[in-house]
């Protein structure tokens, strides 16, 4: 499982490219290795049994499910949802959509011109007998509301912020009243999808020793909740035996926990959902290196289910022979290069269309989908992967994209304003003006079409990337500078640049690839590409962009997305890059396993069983 | 003896400190800042001044110097920034872990690169002395992690008879009750370990040998089993005493790449990971810990020295 949005996304990011050294395709020039959706079940299913998952380099260390902002430990999410689901359970089968039936949620209305929902919530049990009921969601939002700073899913001017009251007619049921319209597949997908219900009847307290009240209905009250509950919260000595932990909804209770991040769960036997799990015990166990977690499963160990980076692809015929299947999941995300618009020496260059047009021209994405990554990715044709989100791509994006590889063009829109263009050399601008066939504002004549690309260090496959991009660029004089760092010191040293604040220390940088960035259920494009969006660093600004995306959120057209992402893919604030798949190895005993939930990371073991 | 063992302690709280002031100083000259290494570089503001102001990060450097030194001296190192768990629980962890490891290798290594240096002075330039020259110099010359990878390749991945990960119990016992699984790690880091020791004991055996004692004490019929034993092992261990003694630090720092390779999380992955994150209390709280290590190991050979040699004696001299 991932988490995806908003500023403690990046951290996100961080954890999740932890993981995704552990990411990879597969061998050969196509997908022999998919996601399975058409796999027959082998075997008689056989109740019971321990399923043992291994991950790289996961520590979780934060139970309650509303971490505080200083805490982005992004594998807290893999420990917590089992627990505690959100609200709107994200995809179904190999599907990146709502899943209606694992779904806390029955019904959900919009009236008011889409300015009013009004949830009504499954008559669902918590695991002690308790109904889940609306109070549940107003203890969520009571305490959020009470100290919205300290939630690192927050997003300043979404929910809690953008709730002008809740009411609770019925016992199942929670009216929203926002403070604006919106869209509902953005609201519902976007927002509401990040929000879980909590137990009020067990944990509405201030202390241990304290009893259960209604302490979250003053402010002060709630924060004195939130902050006892943040503080059992990072007691992992705990974890296991606080009897609030006791307290789930979803179809697992933990069982033990180690510091070390190796955890297991048993059943929920209470568990009101439809997948009730079927194996008996999970296992989570932590690796520090894909490399320690490789050697295991070719040795044979107790591994069910592992993940293979893509320099082992070619282990992929050991491990079948051990009693392993292989299966890829094309992740719900975007890769790119984000060029620094108000870089001192670059930004002149950047903030014209055409260049950044003409770099996104001589990018090779299928060489690099079909050499680098063997076959497993996203082509990477715009903001929308279009594996992932079949229903949000568009067609200009499944056909391809606005800017196929085509080094000719390229050449073609340089020499068009201007660029005296040297194959193999540098381009260097003849021509200095704002006319439409000079080189654009702030570009001074015979300055060099060459730039730095900073990008996270420590993956084979992206130096590759990286040098193939390098090269390709050459193709029409564009010199692309290499330089590696480690991800956390690119997160430290490159920060958001644009026209109203540059600070030189942290916008030094002209293009930088950190790898990806993660969505939720609705790929939208706000926090991206919006002026001043929390995720905007190179700077990007402009109002046809800003209101194509408020019309995602804000609007009701449903043909309001295709038209920002057509137009986002058109303009390149960033430049698209293809987008690598994940490939897990499990027991072929275990069936269940596929079709893989994008959203949730292929994380779905209360489906999952043996054969017999 | 007293007094030497007071002015070396005041000695080391000395170097202690002032590599606490080193690392301190120069871990935040790193680029960039710990807030945007942990919330991300797209953090909002808010958010960053939440996470400086949790941790003293918002006050002037010498100020976070101070209450660093005034959290140390209260047994607090300090809680880290990107595990969120205290420090020293963390190194409490993590410590006896690569204690037992890397304890384990180093006697495992000096019970076998000690009669062999001997073996090899006493038959210097035969052909066992090549031959086991040659398997050191191999050893030695062989990075951890290709050694440590091959071990498994062969005796895990193809013979089937050793587990891949070193003992994954969280205690010493633990990890002694599977003692199959400490196999791998432990020889991985003594056979490269055996060349150093051998060597060092083989030249300075060859030295010992040429004393003019040794042949009194096999001119009075000393068996030489016993010469061996009793005088050149005694008299050439002074060398091995030192590396020994500086080996300490390398015990309670970790061993990271053997650490990777064999799925055992110690110190060396603690402090690495810590390095690329920004997570000052982890590496100041490393830091101290090695430094103590390190002038303690120093001390500790000193005072071998003086045990093991009658001649030497620290007395005020």
């Amino acid at each position: 499982m991932r988490f995806t949005r908003g500023p403690a996304a990046t951290a996100a990011t961080a954890a999740a490219v932890t993981l995704t050294l552990a990411v990879a395709a597969c061998s050969g020039s196509g997908p022999a290795i998919g996601n399975g959706g058409g796999a027959a079940p082998k075997g008689q299913m056989e109740r019971g049994g321990t399923v043992t998952m291994a991950w790289t380099g996961a520590s979780p260390n934060f139970i309650f499910p509303l971490a505080p902002v200083t805490n982005t430990d992004g594998y807290n999410v893999n420990l917590v949802n089992p627990m505690w689901p959100v609200l709107v359970y994200g995809g179904d089968g190999g599907q990146s959509t709502v899943n209606p039936a694992e779904s806390l949620y029955s019904s959900m209305t919009w009236t008011s011109n889409d300015k009013t929902v009004t949830i009504n919530l499954k008559p669902w049990n918590w695991s002690d007998g308790t109904p889940i009921t609306s109070r549940d969601f107003t203890f969520v939002y009571n305490m959020l509301k009470a100290d919205v700073p300290n939630w690192n899913y927050y997003v300043p001017g979404l929910f809690p912020a953008d709730v002008a009251g809740v009411s609770t007619p019925t016992a199942h049921t929670v009216v929203l009243n926002l403070t604006r319209s919106y869209n509902p597949a953005f609201y519902t997908e976007d927002v509401l999808s990040y929000v879980p219900l909590l137990p009020q009847h067990a944990w509405d307290k201030t202390s241990m020793t304290g009893k259960v009240g209604n302490y979250d209905e003053t402010a002060a009250g709630a924060r004195a909740v939130y902050a006892f509950l943040q503080k059992e919260g990072s007691d992992m000595a705990t974890f296991t035996t606080n009897p609030l932990w006791k307290v789930v909804d979803g179809p697992w209770t933990l069982n033990s926990f180690q510091s070390n991040g190796d955890y297991s769960y048993l059943p929920n036997t209470h568990y009101s959902g439809p997948d009730k799990p079927i194996v008996s015990k999970w296992v989570n166990t932590t690796f520090t290196t894909d490399t320690a977690e490789l050697d295991t499963l070719r040795a044979g160990g107790s591994i069910d289910v592992g993940t293979l980076p893509l320099n082992d692809i070619q282990q992929a015929g050991v491990l079948k022979s051990e009693g392993y299947s292989i299966a890829a999941e094309p992740f719900p995300g975007v890769a790119e290069i984000i060029p620094n618009l108000y870089n001192a020496q670059a930004g002149p260059l950047l903030r014209q269309l055409y260049v950044r047009q003409a770099l996104e021209d001589l990018i090779d994405r299928p060489q690099i989908v079909s050499k680098v990554y063997h076959g497993y990715a996203d082509p990477g044709n715009g903001p929308v992967p279009v594996q992932a989100f079949t229903q949000w791509a568009s067609p200009l994006e499944k056909s391809g994209g606005p800017y196929p590889y085509s080094p000719s063009a390229a050449i073609g829109l340089l020499k068009s304003h201007g660029w005296k263009v040297v194959p193999g050399g540098t381009s260097t601008c003849q021509r200095p003006g704002t006319a439409a066939s000079d080189c654009g504002a702030g570009v001074a004549g015979g300055e060099p079409l060459s730039f730095q690309l900073t990008y996270a260090s420590g993956k084979a496959s992206v130096d590759e990337q990286e040098a193939a991009i390098q090269s390709s660029e050459e193709q029409a004089g564009v010199r692309i500078a290499l330089k590696s760092e480690p991800f956390n010191t690119l997160t430290g040293t490159a920060g958001t640049c644009t026209a109203s604040s540059h600070p030189a220390s942290t916008c030094g940088w002209q293009l930088v690839d950190f790898g990806y960035d993660p969505y939720q259920l609705y790929p939208s494009g706000t926090g991206f590409f919006n002026t001043g969006g929390y995720n905007n660093q190179g700077g990007y600004s402009s109002a046809m962009m800003d209101s194509l995306i408020n019309a995602t959120e804000y609007g009701s057209s449903a043909s309001a997305f295709y038209r920002y992402e057509d137009y986002a893919a058109e303009q390149l604030p960033w430049l698209w890059l293809p987008l690598e798949s994940d490939i897990f190895v499990y027991k072929s005993s275990l069936q269940g396993f596929t079709p893989l939930n994008p959203i949730s990371g292929g994380l779905n073991p209360e489906v999952w069983y043996f054969t017999k | 003896m007293t007094w030497y063992l007071i002015r070396r302690a005041g000695q080391a709280l000395a170097v202690v400190i002032g590599v606490l002031i080193l690392t301190f100083i120069m871990i935040h000259m790193v680029p960039g800042t710990a807030a945007r290494s942990v919330l991300g570089l797209r953090a909002t503001a808010s958010r960053i001044a939440i996470f400086n102001a949790t941790y003293g990060l918002d006050q002037p450097l010498w100020r976070q110097f101070g209450s660093y030194l005034d959290q140390v001296l209260h047994g607090d190192l300090g809680t880290s920034y990107i595990l969120q768990q205290p420090v020293s629980s963390l190194i409490a962890q993590r410590l006896p872990r690569d204690a037992l490891l890397l304890g384990l290798s180093t006697a495992l290594a000096l019970l076998i690169g000690l009669p062999l240096g001997i073996y090899q002075a006493v038959r210097r330039n035969g052909v066992g002395d090549y031959l086991l020259s040659g398997v050191s110099f191999t050893l030695y010359s062989m990075p951890s992690f290709f050694f440590g990878i091959m071990l498994v390749a062969v005796f895990s991945v193809q013979l089937h008879i050793l587990p891949p990960e070193a003992p994954q119990a969280t205690s010493v016992g633990g990890m002694l009750a599977d003692p199959r699984a400490l196999v791998l790690p432990v020889l991985t880091l003594a056979l490269i370990n055996v060349a150093t020791y051998s060597r060092y004991m083989r030249s300075s055996a060859i030295d010992t040998l040429a004393q003019d004692y040794l042949r009194v004490v096999r001119a009075k019929g000393l068996p030489e089993r016993l010469v061996l034993f009793r005088h050149v092992l005694r008299n050439s261990v002074l060398p091995i005493v030192t590396i020994v003694g500086l080996t300490l630090p390398q015990v309670v720092a970790g061993a990271v790449v053997t650490e990777e390779v064999f799925n055992y999380p110690g110190m060396g992955l603690l402090f690495y990971q810590a390095s690329t994150s920004h997570d000052f209390p982890i590496l100041l709280g490393c830091t101290l810990i090695v430094g103590v290590a390190a002038v303690a190991g120093n001390l500790a050979a000193d005072v071998a020295y003086g045990m093991l040699d009658p001649r030497i004696r620290h007395g005020g001299a």
